[in-house]
């Protein structure tokens, strides 16, 4: 029996009606589709109970309250604390990435000690504690051998550690440049004392000069959600926000207004807005008003124009602004967060004086009460400390090293490295290999802030006393490592000194006592306000008359250099889960992009995207040229951040440092380092 | 083509006059789903960004020179262009809310979706999902990693809407009226300046309803009709016309006038 051509085509429709029918050819597809997706090096979610824990996240400079949300134990992400009114809901872009900045390659996993250039080797807790003590007992008593630098501005440890060293016959705890140290300094030559506040809540016109109070000044999130709380939605603002600085940055953004003034002009600019004032009819009680008077009677409108290229219309509109405004306050800082003079600092404030806002919009908080009476820390700051060990002024011999990252993050990063080569004995209590870390002979991982007790007073920038602490949010730390608290507290005991506590949680708990705290209740998420002090200030005109006037210069640009909180700070390089957010415009590949607007390119003869060196003192970097119209005239804008040569793959190599070119210079009348007007010379490569 | 449309619209209102750039939605965004960081993250042609922040300038100089930020999520079309060209229907507008799914399991990285979206809010995953050694411990539970080769977007935070309905079945209320806030995606909830307001733009009870409808609010590219859940708000009108580029006026509505 043969096959007919019939009988052919039905197995032929019959073959492909039954292929239709059947389920397995496409439940096959089905499962191609699913089983070629699945393959084991695909991360597979972790299971459990999702629930949100309390924390302070110390990862930015200020310190977020936030929620960290675990799922069985394991943090994964971070919320707001909607209860504190210090986050109100809101976190910063470095603390939203601090669950995977737990898991960061540049973790250190284990105490280490240097074995050659550059090289290291694990070691135990106790020999890496007990090589600590031994150096630590051989330069006992000897004044000026040991020293510390602390990056933490807020931290209760700072206390543990300068009680450490005065105990061990030394003084010098020095901290990293911040906003802070120069801002209490100001406040001295206004005769107060004290750390400054601004209630930029309780303002209807917010004047940022220089400061970035939105994005990287003070206690950024606060500030965001007293900004966000003044405009409503499809509503009408209630306060006006005015960003007087160098570059268009996140405040400028959504300011009412922006007015580009280089950061070699921020004194010129406040001084001639207080002439505009005055010649409106403000008047101050202030016992040198008639001095301040004549001081700023010198900063004409035709003198402003020539320092900031602002019209003379435009500062006029800006002081019948602030006329207007019911409840003016003007913030003072450098763009960057460091650096500025305590002279740009008074120039600023002493606005805040003639306006008649000290005590209301500008406060002055009372001294924190110690934890450790004995402890105190040193007047001068980390940079000139350095200086000196460059200069062998300073003759150090054992260096700690706390949360600070004095090899990048200083001006003349290039420099200060060197001078740390100077002292024979480092250790740096860091979570991440930054590049002081590995210039330290001896390491001792610190717990990243979800692994550890901390605790952060009076955020610069807060309106009233503020108080913050966390607790740890997991049972155990991912690294093996050690409060460096809790390892100080430990070599004191072995060098024969008591500074009555065993524990940072001790501590913590001490301090919170001290200021009538619920320990309990801080660690929960809460926060601890006390009142600011009442005061009144000068107009601060004796130190202003001292102000040198900046230089003018054709072949060198005012150099501005921006800090964008999402891209890291002085201690913390880029997470790696917020590199999405650099732009290309910012980072291409390895290049960074300087910024500077089409008429300053002219001058210098770039175009966009031109390779250029930057040079100043003894630094210099390598970029290329992003033209950008948001940078005030004669202005090169350079973003912080970048320019790793420690760290991990993700920042390691990419772009340069713009430290190394931050130059700096002695302040006339307060002797004060100052590197906020670094000018630098611009060549195209 | 008529939009589809539900009883429930999922939407989102974003003030670009209180947003400063900061970025924190993109990192919210990224944690919450997943997605894994890439070592040149400069390669924007590789990156994936379900959020991403546009900067926006007025190309003025000095004293007038203005920017604003634009985040922009998945608009989440009415009437999306995506689904129709899917040929495997991995991509669909078919559930109460008007989320536009993504089923990547169904994705054959074919990529027209990307083609068709005006938005690009798609994107297309070149590398697996390698997270730095131990990185995948803080993996979300929320989101499944992708394996590379299928295109992915922002679904709201899917998950979250799950949750949420959950949670409101659990404490006897009802999932198809969740109340104003119990749904939030991570980008809305992170926003310090509170710039993104997110609900049920349908529903009176919750803030975007009278928000959306601000005279000041607006959608990205109208004209082309696709009838997008997400909503922008700007008393700065040359912002508003950068948001419709065929927008004669930039003012609300624009979009019916112009040819």
């Amino acid at each position: 029996m043969g096959l007919d051509r019939r009988g052919f085509v039905k197995i032929v429709v019959g073959g492909v009606a039954g292929t239709l029918f059947t389920p397995v050819i496409w439940q096959s597809l089905d499962d191609v589709s699913i089983w070629s997706q699945n393959w084991p090096w695909i991360p597979r979610l972790n299971k459990g109970e999702v629930k949100s824990k309390a924390a302070l996240s110390k990862l930015c400079p200020s310190g977020c309250a936030v929620k960290v949300k675990t799922v069985g134990g394991l943090p994964f992400a971070v919320a707001g604390n909607a209860a504190n009114p210090m986050s109100k809901g809101g976190v910063c872009p470095v603390c939203a990435a601090g669950a995977q900045l737990m898991y960061s390659p540049a973790r250190v996993q284990s105490p280490m000690k240097k074995v050659g250039e550059g090289k290291f080797e694990a070691i135990k807790w106790e020999d890496a504690e007990a090589l600590l003590v031994e150096k630590l007992t051989a330069l006992k008593g000897q004044d000026g051998k040991i020293a510390a630098i602390s990056g933490d501005e807020t931290g209760t440890a700072n206390e543990v550690i300068s009680a450490l060293l005065a105990g061990l016959g030394n003084s010098g705890t020095y901290m990293m440049p911040g906003e802070k140290f120069v801002a209490e300094k100001g406040v001295k030559l206004m005769g107060g004392s004290g750390q400054p506040g601004f209630d930029i809540a309780g303002a209807d016109l917010v004047l940022m000069i220089g400061a970035d109070a939105l994005d990287s000044w003070g206690a950024t999130v606060a500030n965001q959600k007293a900004f966000a709380a003044t405009r409503p939605t499809g509503g009408v603002a209630t306060a006006k926000f005015v960003y007087a600085g160098p570059v268009l940055n996140s405040s400028a953004a959504v300011s009412d207004k922006f007015l580009p003034v280089p950061p070699t002009a921020t004194a010129a600019f406040a001084l001639g807005l207080a002439n505009q004032l005055i010649s409106a009819g403000a008047v101050s009680s202030a016992p040198d008003f008639a001095e301040y008077k004549a001081l700023a009677a010198k900063y004409t409108a035709e003198e402003v124009e020539k320092a900031t290229g602002l019209k003379p219309e435009t500062m006029k509109e800006l002081a019948a602004m602030i006329k207007a405004a019911k409840a003016p306050l003007v913030i003072a800082g450098a763009s960057f967060g460091q650096g500025a003079g305590a002279l740009d600092f008074v120039a600023g404030a002493s606005l805040n004086v003639l306006l008649g806002r000290v005590g209301s919009g500008m406060t002055l908080l009372p001294a924190a009460p110690k934890a450790i009476a004995s402890s105190s820390v040193s007047e001068k700051d980390a940079a000139s400390f350095l200086a000196n060990v460059a200069t062998g002024k300073a003759a150090v011999g054992a260096l700690l090293v706390y949360e600070a990252n004095p090899a990048y993050a200083l001006p003349q990063a290039g420099d200060m490295a060197k001078a740390l080569g100077n002292i024979a004995f480092k250790v740096s209590f860091s979570t991440y290999m930054d590049e002081t870390a590995a210039l330290c002979d001896l390491i001792l991982p610190a717990p990243h802030p979800y692994e550890r007790f901390d605790d952060a007073m009076n955020p610069y920038g807060v309106a009233k006393p503020t108080y913050l602490a966390g607790k740890p949010v997991v049972k155990k730390p991912v690294a093996d490592c050690k409060d460096p608290v809790d390892v100080l507290l430990g070599a004191a005991g072995k060098l024969g000194l008591s500074l009555g506590f065993e524990t940072y949680a001790d501590v913590i708990k001490a301090k919170a006592a001290a200021l009538g705290a619920d320990f309990d209740a801080l660690t929960a998420g809460g926060i601890w306000n006390g009142e600011a002090k009442g005061a009144s200030l000068n107009l601060g005109a004796s130190a202003l008359a001292k102000a040198a006037p900046a230089k003018a210069d054709d072949k060198t640009l005012a150099l501005a250099p921006v800090c964008k909180l999402a891209y890291g700070s002085a201690t913390l390089a880029t997470p790696p889960a917020n590199l999405l957010t650099v732009r290309d415009t910012e980072l291409s590949g390895k290049d960074l992009f300087v910024q500077m607007n089409a008429a300053t390119a002219k001058k210098v003869g770039v175009a966009e995207g031109a390779k250029v060196k930057l040079s100043a003192g003894s630094g210099e970097m390598k970029a290329r040229v992003h033209l950008n119209e948001g940078v005030a005239p004669g202005t090169v804008a350079v973003l912080l951040g970048f320019g790793r040569s420690a760290w991990d793959e993700f920042t390691k190599g990419k772009g340069d440092n713009v430290y190394k070119i931050l130059t700096v210079s002695d302040e006339a009348g307060t002797g004060l380092k100052v590197w906020a007007g670094s000018t630098v010379t611009v060549a195209k490569v | 083509m008529k939009a589809k449309e539900f009883n429930i619209k999922w939407g989102m209102v974003i003030d670009l006059d209180k947003c400063t750039g900061c970025g924190a939605c993109m990192t919210a965004c990224q944690v919450e789903n997943n997605i894994a960081p890439m070592v040149d993250a400069s390669n924007k042609l590789r990156t994936l960004s379900w959020m991403l922040v546009y900067e926006l300038s007025n190309k003025k100089s000095g004293a007038e020179a203005e920017v604003a930020y634009l985040p922009r999520p998945c608009m989440q079309c009415g009437n999306p262009a995506c689904v129709p060209v899917c040929p495997v229907i991995a991509t669909d507008k078919n559930e109460e809310g008007g989320i536009v799914s993504q089923i990547y399991p169904r994705c054959i990285g074919c990529r027209y979706c990307m083609a068709a979206c005006p938005y690009h809010a798609r994107y297309f995953n070149w590398e697996d999902p390698i997270f730095p050694k131990g990185m995948e411990k803080a993996l979300s539970p929320n989101t499944s990693a992708r394996p590379r080769g299928v295109v992915e977007k922002c679904n709201f935070c899917h998950t979250r809407l799950m949750k949420a309905k959950d949670k409101a079945r659990q404490d006897g209320g009802n999932p198809e009226a969740l109340a104003d806030g119990a749904y939030m995606p991570a980008c809305a909830e992170i926003c310090p300046t509170g710039a993104i307001s997110f609900g049920d733009v349908k529903n009176k009870e919750h803030k975007v309803f009278e928000l959306a409808q601000g005279k000041d609010a607006y959608r990205l590219l109208e004209k082309l009709g696709l009838n997008p859940q997400v909503y922008y708000v700007s008393k700065r009108e040359w912002v508003r016309k950068l948001g419709d580029n065929y927008a004669a006026t930039g003012k609300p509505g624009a979009a019916k006038k112009h040819s």
